[in-house]
């Protein structure tokens, strides 16, 4: 099992050293929240901050999320475990960041916990990995031996149903939405502004938290993540009336995935799969 | 007048009442409880600790049709939709939630400013408050008691109900409580004994400790009002906000709302929906000038108008401590915590 604690007192090491030699002006990791089991997104900026940064088992939160708010060229330092990395891994592709300004304090992990649930979460919401797919400083000792677990093994029950019942389904979840946007605001990879949906010309879809408009906010968010989403499931954890986002995701990725042949997020040298054009590509897409 | 009836009879309750009227009460839902108009009287559900979204919907839905329309006819032509009267059962409504409604009241029902829609739903509706169970551990997000709040409060309900082992006692509070009881025929008179569960029940609420902070209105109304400047802190309390609206929509005492018209093949609706401070676009100006664009001067922004505007303001703090914002936030930011960071500044 994972060391929490000692990845914990590894992170306060790295963040310290980064911080006291002025390599990196924040160091995006996790902090102490009201009790244990609520620990928050932390942005340390002083060696003072780093008392407060914590590891534990429900440290879930994608801290890629924060990226993007920091003006270009700012040097950060970010705790990534892997699905984190991946989305790290996929802003570079498109852009939004760059390596040279990043040191990635790599998190091997297993076990990790709904902290509403305490059921683990590993492959289940999120893409199955536990080690970082790229970093610069490891925190833990990587994680091997495991059995391998596809992370779309937890489709099979929504693949069972036909198109019918996939659209029955999808019209149920949707119809509990209350068009919080916590997903688009907890997603990585949801950055644009503005949002089509705060749009008023043209106004792409209804205000109100009804069916049409809500459909249509959540299959156009779908779609504009296909080949972009890295599975790290913070969408579905962050719903607050628990809609089962990741299946539409991991759905299509596992698509991308086989038409493409091209994981999402798992090298920067790749281009996102669906602004690149290769003449091998699959016409499935097109059928 | 304290009646009872056994807790697995609740449906046959449910069932008088949805006869007269209609009946919002909590349902069980994947996430958690909710409450919900209630069309099969086995689906209320009393065993919840509280709601994942707050009662208010019940007078303030997220979502208000008021006009209906059609591009290009005169505005005679236009069909206003009216609220329907009938009669309203709210159901189960946590000691803190009823609290909310008469501060919500200020800004839909006060002289001056009479919101139709609210006042007339408040006027139909008989509210059922519910104790908190006494004999379950409190959870950790709620504060009810730093606002003058206790789990077993039967103030603002018509009707108050206390759960006794199997059974749930009923006692009118209000005229219109009391006389709806008297019409309740599923259910039996309470003993003598229940009488003294009951009293013993709201005394022990006191007892039933959340978090607490010394919470003095002006003072922190003051104290936020100075801080109001010190970019540090704000920045530091919301470093981690997704600046989504959660917090807002799972809120008792939100009220803020938008206005848009909707419109699809020529037909349109006027309508309200809930809208957020925490979103992007919701000071955004017709000129496309923004005076909130950073994440801190929105969650600042929540925070005073609960704390501080509200208090200069109305004269009383716009939460009731329901640990709903804390228990729904993404990254658990938690409106206690942010509070008592600043009293220590």
């Amino acid at each position: 099992m994972t060391d929490f604690k000692k990845i914990e007192e590894n992170l306060k090491k790295e963040a310290k050293r980064l911080l006291e030699s002025g390599e990196v002006t924040v160091v995006l990791a996790y902090g102490k929240g009201f009790d244990e089991k609520h620990p928050m997104p932390f942005a340390a900026k002083s060696v003072a901050d780093v008392d407060n940064i914590v590891f534990n088992e429900y440290c879930n939160y994608n801290m890629a999320r924060y990226l993007v708010r920091y003006p270009q060229g700012t040097k950060i330092a970010i705790a990534v475990k892997a699905a984190d990395s991946r989305a790290v891994i996929q802003l570079i592709q498109e852009e939004k960041i760059k390596k040279e300004n990043l040191v990635l304090l790599g998190i091997p992990v297993i076990g990790m916990k709904n902290p509403k649930t305490d059921e683990v979460i590993d492959s289940k919401t999120t893409c199955g990995m536990h080690n970082p797919v790229l970093y610069d400083v490891l925190l833990g000792e990587e994680v091997h031996g495991q059995k391998i677990v596809s992370p779309y093994d937890v489709l099979a029950e929504y693949e069972a149903m036909d198109k019918d019942a996939r659209w029955q389904f999808w019209k149920d979840q949707f119809d509990k939405c209350i068009r919080c946007y916590a997903c688009r605001k907890a997603c990585p990879m949801c950055y644009c502004d503005p949002c089509f949906i705060d749009q008023n010309k043209p106004k792409w879809a209804d205000k109100a938290p009804q069916s049409p408009g809500n459909i249509m906010y959540h299959l156009t968010r779908f779609h504009h993540l296909a080949g972009r989403c890295i599975d790290c499931g913070e969408c579905s954890r962050a719903c607050p009336v628990d809609i089962p986002l990741y299946l539409f995701h991991k759905k299509v990725a596992k698509e991308c995935e086989e038409m493409f042949n091209q994981v999402s997020g798992m090298s920067i040298e790749d281009k996102p799969v669906l602004v690149n054009f290769r003449v091998e590509d699959s016409d499935k897409i097109l059928e | 007048m304290l009646k009872k009836t056994a807790i697995e009879k609740i449906s046959q309750l449910a069932a008088v009442l949805m006869e007269k009227g209609t009946l919002l009460a909590p349902v069980k839902e994947v996430a958690g409880h909710n409450f919900a108009e209630i069309n099969d009287p086995q689906k209320v559900d009393l065993n919840f600790y509280n709601t994942i979204i707050s009662p208010k919907g019940a007078f303030f839905p997220p979502k208000e049709d008021f006009i209906k329309y059609k591009i290009g006819k005169t505005i005679t032509e236009a069909e206003q939709i009216k609220v329907d009267s009938k009669p309203v059962f709210l159901f189960g409504v946590r000691p803190c939630d009823v609290k909310s409604f008469s501060i919500m009241d200020i800004h839909f029902n006060a002289a001056g400013i009479i919101d139709p829609y609210w006042s007339q739903r408040r006027k139909a509706t008989t509210i059922f408050g519910y104790a908190y169970d006494l004999n379950q551990p409190v959870d950790a997000a709620d504060f009810y008691n730093s606002l003058g709040i206790y789990a077993a409060d039967p103030e603002g309900s018509d009707i108050f109900m206390v759960k006794k082992d199997k059974d749930l006692l009923l006692k009118g509070i209000t005229p219109k409580g009391e006389e709806l009881l008297a019409q309740l025929n599923t259910l039996v008179d309470a003993g003598k004994d229940d009488e003294k569960y009951y009293e013993e029940t709201l005394k022990k609420g006191k007892e039933y400790k959340t978090r607490f902070l010394c919470i003095d209105q002006d003072v922190i109304a003051k104290k936020l009002e100075a801080v109001f400047n010190n970019n540090d802190f704000w920045t530091k309390v919301s470093s981690a906000c997704l600046s989504c609206g959660a917090c807002t929509f799972v809120c008792p005492n939100c009220y803020c709302f938008d206005i848009c018209d909707d419109t699809i093949f020529g037909k349109g609706t006027r309508r309200r929906v809930w809208d957020a401070c925490m979103f992007t676009d919701f000071t955004l100006e017709a000129s496309g000038h923004n005076p909130r664009t950073q994440v801190y001067q929105r969650l600042r922004q929540k925070i005073n108008h609960k704390y501080s505007y509200h208090v200069k303001k109305y004269g009383v703090i716009s939460c009731v401590g329901c640990g709903r914002c804390t228990r729904s936030c993404p990254v658990n930011i938690d409106i206690y915590s942010i509070v008592e960071e600043a009293l220590k500044l």
